[in-house]
């Protein structure tokens, strides 16, 4: 067990000192618990425990949560060297760019630890520091993880609910920033209205439930806070970068966005026989067809039932 | 276990005394809200197994007894009879290992095993000897040995047919290892001949008729305690021989999870020899004794296959007898691989003595904490179960070694689904015998498209090739074989073309291959 403080509290490893991991920092404080950070090329964290050596990070703590982008997870991991002892949470959202892997398989391969888990939901980290309220889901098959992640976390400022689905939360965490621009761009495309919107979200978790479900994951888990929980807190937020990046995706800007997670998941569905239009319309505009025909070609689809 | 690599078994009653003291840790553990259904689910199970199977006047007596105290008695009580009817159970679980049975046997049974190899009795001269052409025993024997001298091991094999048993004893024998601890079912035990032999060669007795949880839990008790005893315990993970022919994908924990149990009772107990390994064991046969029957139940109705078959052909002496003259008298019949062999948590294990020491050092943090305490937590040791049963599973492909009828079975299958259009199997049997044959091009074509990608997964250490790299030498072996023993055959020659004479077999020999995904 991680080790306790006089006030049982435990001792919450963070590898990353940005923002989201000094969120997470905040909360841990808040629950009543010791947060101890590990940085690098970040300012340190002010008021809380830090250390330029990730190594005494996972030394100290059992706990390890994963607070960096999904294309740093794999070097924090590799410089923490975190052992059998350790239960790794990934707070990132997405697939490792240059793999396409999920970021608990990436912690898997670069060191020995198995307890693995994932924690997704909202992130609106501004707020978080703020003093704002949340929520999130923690995912693991290990019991143990998810009780030391609400142990961790959970307190009057953020409720941590659990779940045993690590694989539909690590792909609602994939699917969210493609979806979040499906809507940005039904917000810049000429002509469109709510209509659009409501649809890209609709079908577009439609399309996710449909992949998570032959991966062997649970549908549900989508219309949870990893899930519609996330994607509202995306598309609210201002300056949100995967819906921006949908708006200049209709303005034919085709730079910004989750280009790697969309075509990492339509290769995922294509290998498993799943269709995925949305998303594939996505990655058809990305590769430079224009965004009015992709979106006319998604219009003129078979009728179906909605749910298959 | 003494210096010979033997087990010294501790007393009848030691051995029933401790069982009887884990299940009343366990019961004794649980609020009254979890014990009333576990005892009520033992009373009714077995009321129904007595029903429907019979059973002894003590049975009767012992349950009668947990009926009345479930109405009238107090928790006290209700343990106390449910812990009659334990003891009860494992003292017919418990075997009779005998030591001076055994050496006796070690010189006498590989013999017997091997005249069934041999088949043909006027040749003495092949019992006496050989039985490494018949049966080939691969992987690195060496380090098992070594293992088998400093930890515990689990024999993990696959399960084809019920001749696996003596040809695992004889693979084990000649594999220079230790006898094994084995489950073997009460049926095996009726026939006082074979099970006074079982009994004092290292098995012990399953009923498989026995639903109750509470029973399951003395038989993974047994498991614990066999481990922790220094026994190496052979265990079928696929739990029944394969029905379908395909090579086990989706294993049963409830056995495979006693490893990890026992490691940790051995951990907290500070014992230098305290690891466990298990070790994946694929079994490769041309041809399968039971391969009719196992293939009909197969395609039973869905729900009505049989869990426990007594009725095939190896409950038929002449049947055996002459599958042991007409098969497995061949040259390299069967095979039988020695995996790598992998820890609990179905990570691999070194082959180096002082990297496997450092791993095992490391291995304990999986559950333990900081202060070298063992950490009892049943749901992790469920999770770290899946992942060996997973590494299991991905181990079996890669030591199964790809035979004639198995090749000729899948293209032919291949070939003539293609024709049909459909490869729904209900739909195939259904064909008539003129709609079954395979244009000699069509196959050969297809045949050979099949080995070069056996030969690229091969190339890339996922499975193993007991083949020539020769169609028609592929042909005639396997065609061979299939007019060998079985009444009707999968494949045949039909003039210039093949057929497919019995699609339920062809089926069965196919679906060995199932997990290769082929595209040919």
């Amino acid at each position: 067990m991680a080790k306790r403080k006089k006030n049982d509290g435990i001792r919450v490893g963070i590898l990353g000192g940005g923002r989201w991991g000094q969120a997470l920092a905040r909360l841990a404080k808040a629950a009543g618990n010791e947060p101890f950070i590990a940085y690098r090329d970040v300012k340190p964290p002010q008021m809380l425990k830090s250390t330029k050596n990730p190594p005494e990070v996972a030394e100290s703590c059992d706990l390890l949560l994963v607070a960096t982008s999904a294309s740093e997870t794999r070097r924090a991991i590799q410089l923490a060297q975190p052992g059998p002892s350790n239960r790794i949470v990934v707070a990132g959202r997405g697939l490792e760019p240059s793999s396409g892997k999920w970021l608990g398989q990436v912690v898997e391969e670069e060191c020995d630890a198995v307890r693995i888990g994932a924690l997704a939901g909202p992130a609106p980290v501004e707020e978080i520091l703020n003093g704002g309220l949340c929520a999130g889901v923690v995912a693991s098959p290990f019991q143990e993880v998810r009780e030391l992640v609400i142990k961790a976390l959970h307190s009057s400022r953020y409720r941590v609910y659990e779940s045993q689905d690590l694989t539909g939360v690590q792909l609602a965490g994939a699917f969210v920033p493609v979806l979040a621009t499906g809507l940005g761009l039904s917000a810049g495309l000429r002509g469109s209205g709510v209509g659009m919107k409501a649809m890209v979200l609709a079908r577009g978790l439609e399309e996710a439930g449909r992949l998570s479900r032959a991966l062997g994951g649970d549908s549900s888990t989508l219309a949870g806070l990893a899930g519609v929980g996330d994607l509202v807190a995306v598309h609210g937020a201002a300056g949100s970068p995967y819906f921006d990046a949908g708006v200049q995706l209709a303005q034919g800007r085709r730079e910004a966005g989750p280009s790697h997670i969309a075509k990492a998941l339509v290769e995922r569905a294509k290998a498993r026989g799943v269709e995925l239009p949305i998303t594939e319309g996505l990655v058809a505009i990305w590769d430079g067809t224009d965004p009015l025909t992709a979106v006319g070609e998604l219009m003129s689809r078979a009728a179906q039932m909605e749910h298959r | 276990m003494n210096d010979t690599g033997l087990y010294d078994p501790a007393p009848r009653a030691v051995v029933i005394h401790d069982l009887v003291d884990r299940s009343r840790r366990r019961l004794d553990g649980m609020p009254d809200g979890a014990l009333t259904p576990v005892l009520e689910d033992a009373l009714y199970q077995e009321r129904k197994r007595l029903a429907d199977h019979g059973g002894s006047h003590e049975e009767h007596i012992l349950l009668d007894d947990l009926a009345r105290t479930l109405v009238r008695g107090d928790r006290y009580l209700r343990i106390e009879a449910a812990l009659r009817l334990v003891a009860h159970w494992a003292d017919e679980v418990h075997g009779h290992f005998d030591n001076r049975m055994y050496r006796f046997s070690t010189h006498l049974l590989p013999r017997a095993v091997n005249g069934l190899l041999a088949g043909r009795p006027k040749r003495m001269r092949d019992i006496r000897g050989g039985w490494d052409r018949r049966l080939r025993v691969e992987g690195d024997t060496s380090l098992l040995q070594q293992l088998s001298r400093e930890a515990t091991l689990i024999l993990a094999p696959t399960h084809v047919s019920n001749l696996d048993s003596p040809l695992i004893g004889l693979a084990l024998y000649q594999a220079g290892l230790p006898p094994f601890v084995y489950g073997a079912g009460l049926n095996l035990f009726k026939n006082p001949v074979m099970g006074f032999f079982m009994s004092r060669l290292g098995a012990y007795t399953v009923d498989r008729t026995k639903r109750a949880s509470l029973y399951k839990e003395v038989l993974k008790d047994y498991s614990v305690r066999s481990l922790t005893t220094r026994h190496h315990s052979l265990f079928f993970p696929g739990g029944t021989r394969s029905r379908s022919g395909e090579i086990e994908s989706n294993l049963k924990k409830g056995l495979l999870g006693t490893g990890i149990t026992a490691w940790q009772e051995m951990l907290a107990a500070k014992r230098k020899d305290s690891e466990v390994y298990v070790v994946p064991l694929t079994l490769s046969f041309q041809l399968t004794l039971e391969a009719d029957t196992l293939a009909t139940d197969h395609l039973a109705e869905a729900g009505k296959q049989r869990f426990i078959i007594t009725d095939d052909e190896f409950a038929k002496p002449k049947e055996v007898l002459a599958f042991g003259r007409r098969v497995l008298d061949l040259e390299a019949s069967c095979i039988a691989h020695f995996g790598e062999p992998l820890d609990c948590l179905g990570n691999p294990v070194s082959k180096d003595s002082a990297v496997r020491r450092d791993q095992a050092e490391h291995r304990r943090n999986y559950v333990c904490d900081r202060d070298g305490n063992v950490i009892v937590d049943a749901q992790r040791d469920r999770v770290y179960t899946d992942r060996l049963a997973t590494a299991l599973a991905q181990a079996y492909p890669r030591g199964s070694y790809v035979m004639e009828t198995h090749l000729v079975a899948w293209v032919a299958w291949r070939c003539l689904t293609r024709q049909i259009g459909s490869d729904d199997p209900f739909r195939v049997i259904r064909v008539p015998r003129l709609g079954r044959i395979v244009r000699d091009n069509d196959f050969h074509s297809t045949l050979r498209a099949a080995m070069d990608e056996l030969a690229a997964l091969a190339e890339k250490g996922s499975c193993q090739l007991a083949i020539p790299n020769d169609p028609d030498r592929v042909l005639a072996t396997a065609l061979d074989r299939f007019g060998r023993y079985h009444r009707t055959r999968a494949v045949a020659r039909e003039g210039r073309d093949l057929i497919v004479e019995d699609p339920k077999l062809a089926l069965y020999y196919r679906n060995r291959l199932a997990w290769a995904s082929l595209e040919a």
